[in-house]
């Protein structure tokens, strides 16, 4: 079916054609994938119970990937790089870039906690050899240390830092770094692969000014009609 | 349990650093955990706890099988950080034992535990950092067979490890020996196998390691080869194995990595260059690589290894100019900024135009080439100077680029420049090459570097100690003599010197006595420059050539002798030196007379110059030349079957000596 008559018809004419019926199994598989991958583990075995599905193949980490995630998350960031450190000694030498922002997560939860003289003599003690190295870890280390300058660092221009998104980050990223250390195929899961495809095939499309119905909210799956 | 902390300088790492030395292994574990926290990520915590001399204690507590494993393993998981350090902190750990220490360990240590991998780790580590500490591997079997062992059975981490270690390792003849008879070839097949679903390729991180060992163990190695070529892993042989992995489909470095391993196998002698995983497999494959879209590093690893893969087989040569736009690829790794990218185009250049004209040709119309060829041989980085000295080498081949292009960017000059600046062997090989063919007598840049004290730097090449460089200035003062000024004769004469002339002539090498004699036949052309020579070095000349007649030499080089003898009887006044010198004259009788065809001619080349009739005094030479038996020779010459190709020139010769017959 060409685009042209696509466009013409009703979206979900277009969507819900016989050959394009997706296996639940498939669905299923998708959101274990997801659930395993970011290790959200008992969120996982109960899916697994609900649509009875077989055992997930959890791979031997996801324990120490969760309490490392966890530790990440709360901000207890010495406790975290020490579980790191024991799961994958060689991981943080080699990824300087990750360790400093572990321990830039280290140095916000001091400017967090008000700590500021703490908070400087950690950062000239620890995270200036890498701001020293990287150009990029440096500009962070500067948007860091400019939380100080504010008396309410969360109305500062830099309180995104603060977010708990920013930890949620640093912690996927960790994740991601923990997989590839095991030589896991996919480190991101395969749902984020999928959204991924649809923008960049969106993005070819609006490059050849074709008209098609496009997706324009990715939670919602909200597809409008071309104009 | 102490408090975790990253938070840990110098000043407040004192008291753990006492505990390292504590009895109570409970503490003592908890030090070890907190030093090696303190230093993994950081290289300012690795230089300090270096300096404050704690590594022996650390070899001491990973060596000690006495103690808990838990201690021996956070030890050498410590070790294994501080080898992540700087260089520095590298050669200091090597300077105290660690590398010795670490194969120690390996030699005894169960090969499946935690302990086995961490000390694999830290010696990893230890050897990327160049120089990598080679001696502390002895190639000695049953280490050897150990660590082979763990790259088939060892966990994934394991296996990387130790083949990274030993592609570094893997240096020479005897490195590769010990390996393939340890049984590598083996492990490699079974890293560069699909996963079990088959469709899954190796992981690049299991792979990558084995293409680089793969590569180390069969570069320039016909056995190793062989047996890579024969080494099966399923129904897949080595070859098939990396055929899988040049294509589009894998990650760059992998199909770099494979198509280099075809290309050292290849040249090695056990696949031929016709063999479908050469021309279709890494041919192909290595053009790719070099095009715009791929990264730098890796088009220059392609370039170099194209150059490498074609640099003798002018089929492989034919086929790489004309795939997926090589030249123009090639053309703009040239302008890439790193060394090596440069280094890389310049040799696949050399390789494609070193047997083919019309290839040569492309070369030169390919935009700018020349010019960067000439900036390359000025670049600040030695191998690109000697990279771009190749391709020029290469291309000098060719006689209408030495009339045409050369001439244009006068390369001469910064070739000159390079080759009096006391380059190295390889340069001063390769760029003394170059200089021969630039100095055949149709190149119209002789006339300049004359100027530039050419003949003064050959005749110093004609002492050097190697062969390879004696040979190319022989040869190259041979090439400036040919159809030279008299003047230009004399400066080479002069500045040689007839006691290094004879030296030469003395030579272990036989190509050498060949371009010596070719100059002495260069010199001593047209009858002008004959009498001119003759009367100042006729003594040392005439011997020079009565040495090679009754030396030990092959009939080549005394055919060169007898045709100094031609041309000099050639000379007017030069005719008498030989007249006069009744050995040399009854050895012509002799050549006449020899069972090998082109002595026979150039005896009678010799012979015919002399009884040339209508020059002065040639009566009196025809009766002395008779006298002597000449005369007789050539008619027992004329009555041969088996000379019957040179009766006419016998012929005219006999009839100039119409008193006599």
């Amino acid at each position: 079916m060409s685009l042209n008559n696509s466009a013409q018809n009703n979206a979900n004419d277009v969507y819900d054609k016989e050959d394009r019926r997706i296996s639940r199994t498939d669905m299923n598989m998708l959101i274990m994938n997801y659930l395993v991958t970011e290790g959200f583990k008992e969120a996982a075995l109960k899916f697994q119970q609900e649509a009875g599905l077989q055992e997930p193949a959890l791979c031997s980490s996801l324990d120490e990937r969760i309490m490392i995630r966890e530790a990440v998350q709360s901000g207890r960031i010495p406790e975290a790089i020490a579980m790191v450190n024991a799961l994958h000694p060689e991981l943080l030498d080699n990824d300087r870039y990750l360790y400093f922002h572990l321990q830039q997560l280290q140095l916000l939860e001091l400017i967090r906690a008000g700590r500021a003289e703490e908070a400087l003599a950690f950062a000239s003690a620890t995270l200036a050899e890498a701001g020293a190295n990287d150009s990029n870890a440096l500009t962070e280390l500067e948007r860091s240390l400019a939380l100080l300058a504010f008396p309410d660092p969360h109305a500062s221009p830099f309180a995104d830092l603060l977010l708990p998104s920013h930890s949620q980050k640093i912690a996927s990223e960790l994740n991601a770094a923990i997989l590839k250390m095991e030589n896991q195929e996919y480190t991101n899961p395969k749902l984020c692969s999928l959204l991924r495809m649809i923008l960049w095939s969106q993005s070819e499309l609006d490059k050849h000014n074709i008209k098609y119905p496009k997706m324009t909210d990715l939670a919602n799956a909200t597809i409008e009609q071309p104009k | 349990m102490q408090q975790l902390t990253v938070f840990m300088d110098i000043e407040s790492s004192r008291s753990y650093i006492d505990e390292l030395y504590s009895s109570d292994s409970g503490k003592l574990v908890e030090a070890l955990v907190t030093l090696k926290n303190s230093v993994i990520g950081s290289n300012r915590q690795k230089s300090s706890v270096i300096q404050q001399g704690v590594v022996p204690r650390l070899l001491q507590l990973m060596s000690d099988d006495t103690l808990d494993p838990n201690i021996r393993l956070e030890a050498t998981i410590t070790i294994g950080s501080l080898a992540k350090g700087t260089a520095e902190n590298v050669t200091s750990l090597v300077e105290q034992g660690t590398a010795t220490a670490l194969v120690e360990l390996l030699k005894t240590v169960p090969v499946d535990t935690k302990l086995a991998e961490a000390g694999l780790c830290a010696l990893r580590s230890v050897f990327l950092h160049p120089p990598a500490p080679i001696s502390a591997l002895p190639a000695d079997m049953r280490l050897l067979t150990r660590l082979t062992q763990i790259a088939r059975e060892g966990s994934p981490n394991s296996r990387a490890c130790v083949v990274r270690i030993l592609s570094i390792w893997c240096g020479g003849a005897r490195e590769q020996e010990a390996l393939c008879a340890a049984g590598a070839c083996a492990a490699l097949a079974q890293a560069l196998a699909p996963g079990p679903t088959r469709s899954d390729a190796p992981p690049p991180a299991r792979a990558l390691p084995a293409l680089d060992l793969l590569a180390a163990m069969c570069f320039e190695n016909a056995n190793v080869s062989q047996v890579a070529l024969n080494t099966r892993h399923g129904d897949k042989t080595i070859p098939e194995l990396l055929t899988a992995l040049v294509s589009r489909d894998k990650p760059l470095p992998v199909a770099m990595g494979a198509a280099r391993c075809l290309t050292f196998i290849h040249r090695a002698g056990a696949l031929p260059a016709d063999d479908n995983r050469v021309v279709f497999g890494a041919l192909p494959c290595l053009a790719r690589l070099c095009t715009k879209e791929i990264p730098e590093d890796i088009r220059a690893s392609a370039a170099e290894t194209l150059a490498y893969l074609a640099e003798v087989d002018t089929s492989l040569q034919r086929l790489a100019a004309i795939s997926n736009h090589l030249m123009s690829s090639l053309a703009d790794i040239v302008n890439c900024p790193s060394a090596a990218a440069k280094q890389g185009a310049f040799k696949c250049f050399a390789s494609l135009g070193a047997n083919d004209e019309d290839i040569r040709k492309r070369i030169i119309e390919t935009h700018g080439l020349m010019v960067h060829i000439v900036n390359g041989m000025n670049n600040p980085e030695p191998s690109v100077r000697l990279a771009a000295v190749r391709c020029l080498h290469s291309l000098s081949r060719s006689v209408q680029q030495l009339r045409t292009t050369f001439q244009d960017h006068a390369v001469w000059r910064p070739l000159m420049q390079l080759l009096s600046e006391s380059p190295g062997t390889e340069l001063l090989t390769v760029g003394s090459s170059t200089l021969c063919n630039l100095l055949l007598e149709f190149s119209p840049a002789k006339e300049p570097m004359l100027d530039q004290g050419a003949v003064e730097m050959l005749c110093n090449l004609t002492k050097r100690p190697e062969a390879a460089l004696r040979l190319n200035g022989i040869w190259a003062l041979m090439n400036m003599a040919f159809q030279a000024e008299q003047k230009v004769k004399q400066r080479i004469l002069c500045c040689l010197g007839t006691e290094q002339m004879f030296r030469l002539l003395g030579d272990s090498d036989t190509r050498v006595i060949m371009k010596t004699l070719g100059l002495l036949r260069n010199l001593l052309s047209t009858r002008q420059h004959i009498d001119a020579i003759m009367s100042e070095y006729c003594s040392q000349v005439m011997q020079a050539v009565i040495v090679v007649l009754e030396g030990s030499y092959p009939a080549e080089v005394k055919e060169q002798a007898l045709c100094i003898l031609g041309n000099i009887g050639d000379g007017e006044k030069a005719k008498d030196l030989i007249m006069a010198n009744e050995d040399v004259l009854r050895k012509l009788v002799d050549y006449l007379a020899h069972p090998e065809s082109k002595l026979q001619e150039a005896a009678l080349f010799v012979a015919g110059n002399l009884v040339w009739r209508g020059e002065a005094g040639a009566a009196a030479r025809q009766a002395r030349l008779a006298e002597l038996g000449v005369l007789r020779a050539l008619k027992l010459l004329r009555a041969r079957q088996d000379a019957a190709h040179l009766h006419d020139k016998v012929k005219t010769a006999l009839a100039q000596f119409n008193e006599f017959t």
